[in-house]
């Protein structure tokens, strides 16, 4: 299986509507999914400007962009493509 | 700023008597706005502790006036001397100090009374500088010797001015009897300066304070005060902060950080997408350095820190506001952009006056303040409290 990349959106407003605690992804997944994906930090996707592509904070599992993004919705986006 | 455009770095390190939560050395530097001059004093109140500190933060700011507005220094010496209140152990009123008037062409007055001699420093020798005494009058302690000296400063050149707490520091141990004593202090002081040919002022004092402290065996047997000025080529940083308000001035942006000879940090998510598109740069978020509650660096080649915009420079400021230590906390990204500008002396800040429409959301849970706001206090903050010269160009 390819890895899974999940890039994070560290702009300010994904910052402060939680993004830090998403940066902290490992802690909370088992180490078989930890070994299937790869965490990288994007310093702003540029999607909170207009509404259009949902709200703060934005995450990306692959392609499919999560938005409101919390630890659990990535781990489920995560597990869906897994399987 | 000196006609050969040098800067004067000023700077100084305190650590206090053992047991005292409070110095009773107290050193203030001022630089006269208006005018091209900077004043610095330091002054050693008698005894130890809130008392001491009293004596000394009177004779400073006395001194830093009087100076300032041009009064005959002798004159102010007796004022300052007759002024302050009398101890009621030792029936005497008494602190110390050493005026620097450093005008911006490089002539330097110095008064000095009962603090250690100043050290000049300059190509790794001790210059000796001229003295005269002149007798001043003080209430009751009799005729007291006040000296003058005036000398013109050159690039490269650095001034020590010490406490006694320093130079005699370790009084009384096998190795120093009579304590350090201030030529050991200047020799330990060019030696270092030899090792570390462009130690900033910062650090210089910071390491002949901790010395003493090593000479005291950890215990300062008295307040300890070590101040550096020191002149030397500018050391400038830019910060580019926000994108520009019309879209066609990004290039313009991005050249001016590729162009710009100094140090340079980019702080906003927006603003280095548009650098690095400007420029075909790539940037990687440094997701190693996760330090506390702001957000991570990303790496750009070519610029020495990128960070998160506003969230950053608002702890930044923070930080210079409350001026903990920055060199003791966790290096997160303001950390790391408020050591890079102590060290720095010309700071010129490009912002972007273009609001960011997702941070006007009232559902956030923080403030964001207005980028404009926030920077003038920034600039302000490093002008009158760290003495930089900060400037701030809109685009």
């Amino acid at each position: 299986m390819d890895t899974i990349k999940v890039e994070i959106c560290t702009g300010t407003t994904c910052y402060v509507m939680g993004a830090g605690d998403i940066l902290e992804l490992n802690d909370h997944i088992d180490e078989h999914m930890a070994q299937n994906i790869e965490i990288v930090g994007s310093n702003c996707m540029d999607l909170c400007k207009d509404g259009q592509y949902g709200k703060a904070p934005f995450v990306k599992v692959n392609n499919t962009l999560v938005s409101e993004a919390t630890v659990l919705k990535v781990v489920e986006e995560i597990h869906r493509q897994m399987t | 700023m000196l006609t050969d455009n040098s800067f004067i770095e000023v700077d100084y390190h305190r650590h206090s008597k053992n047991g005292q939560s409070v110095a009773g050395d107290v050193f203030v530097s001022h630089r006269v706005s208006g005018t091209d001059r900077t004043i610095c004093v330091l002054a050693d109140g008698l005894g130890s502790g809130i008392k001491a500190n009293v004596l000394a933060t009177l004779t400073a700011t006395m001194a830093m006036k009087y100076v300032s507005s041009d009064i005959d220094l002798f004159r102010a010496s007796e004022i300052i001397m007759k002024t302050l209140p009398i101890c009621k152990v030792r029936n005497i009123g008494y602190s110390t100090f050493s005026i620097f008037d450093i005008k911006h062409d490089g002539m330097v007055d110095v008064v000095e009374f009962d603090n250690p001699p100043f050290v000049l420093i300059r190509d790794h020798k001790k210059i000796e500088v001229d003295k005269q005494s002149f007798k001043v009058t003080p209430g009751n302690l009799g005729p007291r010797d006040v000296w003058h000296s005036r000398f013109r400063v050159k690039r490269g050149d650095r001034a020590i001015i010490l406490s006694d707490g320093i130079t005699q520091s370790g009084i009384g141990t096998p190795t120093m009897p009579l304590g350090w004593t201030d030529d050991a202090a200047a020799v330990y002081t060019i030696d270092l300066c030899k090792r570390r040919q462009d130690i900033s002022a910062r650090s210089l004092a910071r390491q002949i304070t901790a010395r003493a402290l090593q000479n005291d065996g950890y215990r300062a047997r008295d307040d300890m005060t070590c101040a550096v000025i020191y002149v030397r080529k500018p050391r400038r940083t830019m910060i580019i902060t926000g994108p520009p308000i019309d879209k066609k001035k990004d290039c313009e942006l991005a050249n001016l950080i590729e162009t710009f000879d100094g140090r340079r940090i980019i702080c906003g998510g927006t603003t280095a997408n548009i650098v690095a598109r400007e420029l075909d740069k790539t940037l990687n978020v440094d997701l190693s350095m996760m330090a506390g509650d702001i957000p991570p660096i990303s790496r750009m080649s070519g610029v020495d820190l990128v960070t998160e915009g506003i969230l950053t420079l608002t702890r930044c400021v923070d930080i210079l506001e409350n001026s903990p230590n920055p060199d003791v906390l966790d290096p997160n990204a303001a950390v790391q952009i408020v050591r890079i500008l102590l060290d720095s002396d010309i700071i010129e800040f490009v912002v972007g006056t273009k609001i960011n429409d997702a941070h006007q959301d009232p559902n956030l849970p923080v403030e964001l303040d207005i980028r404009k706001n926030l920077l003038k206090k920034f600039v302000g903050l490093l002008n009158r409290k760290y003495l930089k010269q900060a400037s701030m160009t809109y685009i």
